[in-house]
């Protein structure tokens, strides 16, 4: 909900501060003031610029721990997914499971099921109801025109809603103005074998420009630790289109949509077949510089087809293998006004309805009972920035969401900025979000009946919910160096279980027997060290510790819901070399991963990796790439219990040509 | 023509991408040859043509690489810079930064029956009648141009401008 608050409050704010990092390549450019006096007033405006410090003192005081990927970062990193552009946020965990899943999460729970963090794509939440968690497989677009991703970590329930409980990911891609020309990309290696991105953009009217694209890859399969394939290969194609308009000089009206269809090999055997279409609409009115509105709605549909495997104890096989089907339809409208009272105070308040329509085909082994579910949520908001003094400012804030399962959540904040002087600044949280129990919490099915039962949902189960105190220092050392750091203490209640049902043991069912807390810091900071080379580090500490609660029971004794290192660290090194050259580093460090079979404990070996991008700018249309991918080793776990079936992900390199006209 | 200068825009945002401030400054130069003056705006034709700023300087020397050697109509462009509007004398070009804009009715109200062109990066500058504001909209600088305010000091915006820019008129709240 109220996702466009980030197009304007926050992000507003945090463009600015992701560039701080450009801020050093502000002198480079000797040369292009007169290569800039050579173009006309409309390419002009069309030249993209990093924005050093439109309000200084704002970048430093956003209060919160954000992290913005740009675009250049996406480009320079060789990623060709959004995951893989995600590993560029200090403030993320990301692990690859396999060639085709993924395990993101902030501040930790990156479980196979990890349900604590809210994505957004221009605005469309795309987590699944299923089990509150994003299948990241689906979630794609042409990376060039991505215009960057925010990363916050930490709850953002009061702006953001249920959900949003450790962290939120915005992906704002460019506006269609921003997209004119063609631009096609193609190219291959080891992986992805193959890849093709194609846009056009162009003008309806001086006022209303539009763009089309298509994308398709196709990746081979990982490995297993004795070097057999995991036959977990895919293929994925989509394709869409965005139109942006300005039909008045306050009015600007969006509209966009999408569709996919892949095909990814399973390693239990079988092929999943995802797909997917959406069209979103979004009308926003600019009064003045603190006074807008927008109201935006959405409608997307998602189709998965996933083979299940039998279900079977020891040698008992309780249910046979089959497929599971889930077609999935939101409806979202959502309405955000921002407005000022006198000159202190900056109010932001809105609204949202999404409405869900969810139909499952069950399995044998594996059911979402009833099969189609229909379900509402409302959800109001208000937030009030308060200048108590030029470098002091306050928030206080609420959301107030009715959602079907549990009826009312209340998610607060409150949020103090500390502008020390022009370039360090303090901030500080306490913040409470919840996340709403999802399908798999209540209507699961493991076999379904009337196959034995050996764990279903709980239907008493509720909402797991954090309340979060976070203290965050940011620092512009010198023009060339910054800083920040982030530190938090989460206290987490009632979160899932999995408990015995009193008299019969079984089924297993889920409750909500846990409880504990978690704290950590996460840093990160950027130096230039001379004009064409800039550097990047990041690190993470996690600790977490979840307990049972008092009179509960937790057949994995509270194992299940972490899988998380307790240290990251990373290195990335930038680099012009002469004659339109570019080289790329990212040297990244994971600690051991404690991943839970039940109660079992085993272990993701702790690793270094290296990724590498190497570009050659031909001409100013043609630009040529090498990208290296998990260089230091043939084959390594990044997730998963260790057992002889753990897919390992392998070195790999892929070449690339970018075309621009 | 215009394919060959929409490569020199990739090419450079492919590049570093230049500063909001070297584009603005550009920019400000621009407007010295697509904004008309009337000929009473200099005193003689030897006068220099002359870009002030009022405030903090965001821009350093890239103001003056943007103006060297450069002259519209045999007046050589300079660029002078001002602590206070009270400094501020003839000037056709006058960029008021954000850090002057608590004191923007005053500078205006100095201004006024001049034909200075007022340009300012500030928040809603346009509206409360400067002539032409910056604004960074997805990493581009726009143009947010108040017509009014240029037409009543007698000068003349070529379409140039006007056409890739936010026409905005003054509020009359402020």
């Amino acid at each position: 909900m109220a996702e466009i608050i980030g197009r304007k409050g926050f992000i507003a704010t945090v463009i600015l501060y992701g560039c701080a990092a450009a801020l050093a390549h502000a002198d480079n450019a000797a040369s292009s003031i007169s290569e800039l006096k050579q173009l006309n007033v409309e390419d002009l405006m069309n030249v993209e610029v990093t924005s050093v410090a439109r309000h200084p003192e704002k970048i430093l005081q956003a209060a919160s721990a954000i992290q913005v990927i740009t675009q250049e970062d996406i480009r320079r990193s060789g990623a060709t997914s959004i995951p893989e552009a995600l590993r560029l946020a200090d403030n993320l965990q990301v692990a690859q499971k396999n060639s085709h899943d993924w395990a993101i999460s902030a501040r930790g729970f990156n479980t196979a099921l990890a349900n604590k963090l809210l994505v957004m794509i221009d605005g469309r939440t795309v987590y699944t109801p299923l089990y509150s968690g994003v299948f990241w497989d689906v979630q794609d677009y042409v990376l060039a025109d991505i215009e960057r991703i925010e990363v916050i970590s930490g709850p953002g329930g009061t702006l953001w809603g249920a959900n949003a409980v450790n962290g939120v990911i915005n992906i704002i891609t460019k506006s269609a103005k921003d997209t004119q020309g063609l631009y096609a990309q193609a190219g291959g290696g080891s992986r992805p074998e193959d890849l093709a991105d194609v846009r056009y953009g162009g003008a309806l009217s001086p006022d209303t420009q539009f763009r089309f694209y298509g994308k398709y890859f196709d990746r081979g399969s990982e490995v297993l630790a004795n070097g057999d394939s995991a036959s977990d290969s895919w293929r994925q194609g989509r394709g869409g289109f965005r139109v942006d308009s300005d039909p008045s000089t306050m009015d600007k009206l969006t509209a966009q949509g999408d569709v996919y269809e892949g095909h990814e090999d399973e390693q239990t055997g079988g092929t999943s077949n995802t797909s997917g279409e959406n069209v979103l609409g979004r009308w926003s009115r600019r009064f003045s510089d603190t006074s807008d509105l927008s109201l935006q709605s959405y409608l997307d549909r998602t189709h998965l087809l996933n083979p299940v495997a039998p279900l079977s104890v020891g040698a008992l096989q309780l249910a046979g293998a089959g497929l599971l089907q889930d077609d999935l339809t939101t409806y979202d409208v959502d309405f955000q006004h921002r407005f000022r009272i006198g000159a202190a105070n900056a109010i932001v308040w809105g609204w949202g309805f999404r409405y869900t329509h969810d139909v499952v085909s069950n399995a044998p082994a594996l059911a979402f009972l009833p099969p189609t579910l229909d379900r509402d949520l409302y959800s109001l908001f208000a937030q009030d920035e308060v200048a108590l003094r030029p470098d002091l400012s306050f928030t206080v804030g609420s959301k107030l969401e009715r959602n079907d399962y549990t009826g009312f959540e209340v998610e607060p904040n409150v949020r103090l900025s500390w502008l020390l002087n022009s370039n360090q600044a303090l901030w500080s949280a306490i913040s409470r979000a919840v996340r709403t129990p999802s399908r798999i919490d209540q209507d699961v099915f493991e076999a379904a009946p009337p196959h034995f039962v050996l764990l279903e949902g709980g239907s008493d189960f509720t909402s797991e919910s954090v309340v979060a105190y976070e203290l965050g220092y940011r620092v512009q050392i010198e023009p060339q160096l910054s800083a920040s750091v982030s530190s938090f203490f989460n206290h987490y209640n009632d979160i899932r279980s999995t408990t015995i049902t009193p008299t019969t043991l079984l089924p297993f069912f889920f409750a909500n027997g846990l409880e504990g807390d978690t704290y950590g810091l996460e840093f990160s900071g950027n130096y230039q060290v001379s004009d064409p080379w800039s550097l990047h580090a990041g690190y993470t500490l996690l600790k977490e510790h979840l307990h049972v609660k008092p009179g509960q029971v937790d057949i994995n004794d509270a194992l299940n819901e972490t899988a998380d290192p307790q240290h990251q660290f990373s290195l990335r090194s930038s680099l012009n070399l002469p004659r339109h050259t570019e080289f790329d580093a990212a040297l990244r460090w994971v600690d051991t991963l404690h991943t839970n079979n039940g109660p079992v404990v085993g272990t993701v070996p702790s690793y270094f990796e290296l990724d590498t991008h190497l570009a050659w700018h031909a001409s100013e249309r043609l630009e040529f790439a090498l990208v290296g991918q998990n260089l230091l080793h043939n084959r390594h776990p990044e997730y998963g219990f260790p057992e002889p079936t753990r897919p390992e992900i392998e070195r790999s390199a892929y070449g690339k040509f970018t075309w621009r006209y | 023509m215009a394919v060959a200068a929409l490569i020199a825009a990739q090419a450079l945002s492919a590049a570093d991408a230049p500063t909001e401030n070297q584009v603005q400054a550009v920019f400000l130069f621009n407007f010295s040859r697509f904004v008309e003056w009337p000929p009473q705006a200099f005193a003689t034709p030897n006068d220099p043509f002359v870009i002030g700023i009022v405030g903090s300087d965001p821009f350093g020397a890239r103001l003056d690489e943007a103006v060297h050697n450069e002259q519209i109509n045999g007046h050589a462009l300079t660029v002078r810079r001002f602590h206070s509007i009270s400094e501020v004398d003839n000037c056709q070009i006058l960029f008021i930064d954000r850090s002057e804009i608590g004191r923007l009715g005053q500078i205006l109200a100095a201004l006024d029956h001049h034909s200075t062109l007022t340009v300012s990066q500030a928040d809603g500058a346009a509206q409360r009648g400067v002539m032409i504001q910056f604004a960074t909209e997805n990493s581009r600088i726009r143009l947010r141009i108040n017509v009014d305010s240029a037409r009543a000091a007698g000068l003349t915006i070529s379409s140039k401008l006007l056409r890739p820019a936010e026409i905005i008129g003054t509020d009359v709240k402020e």
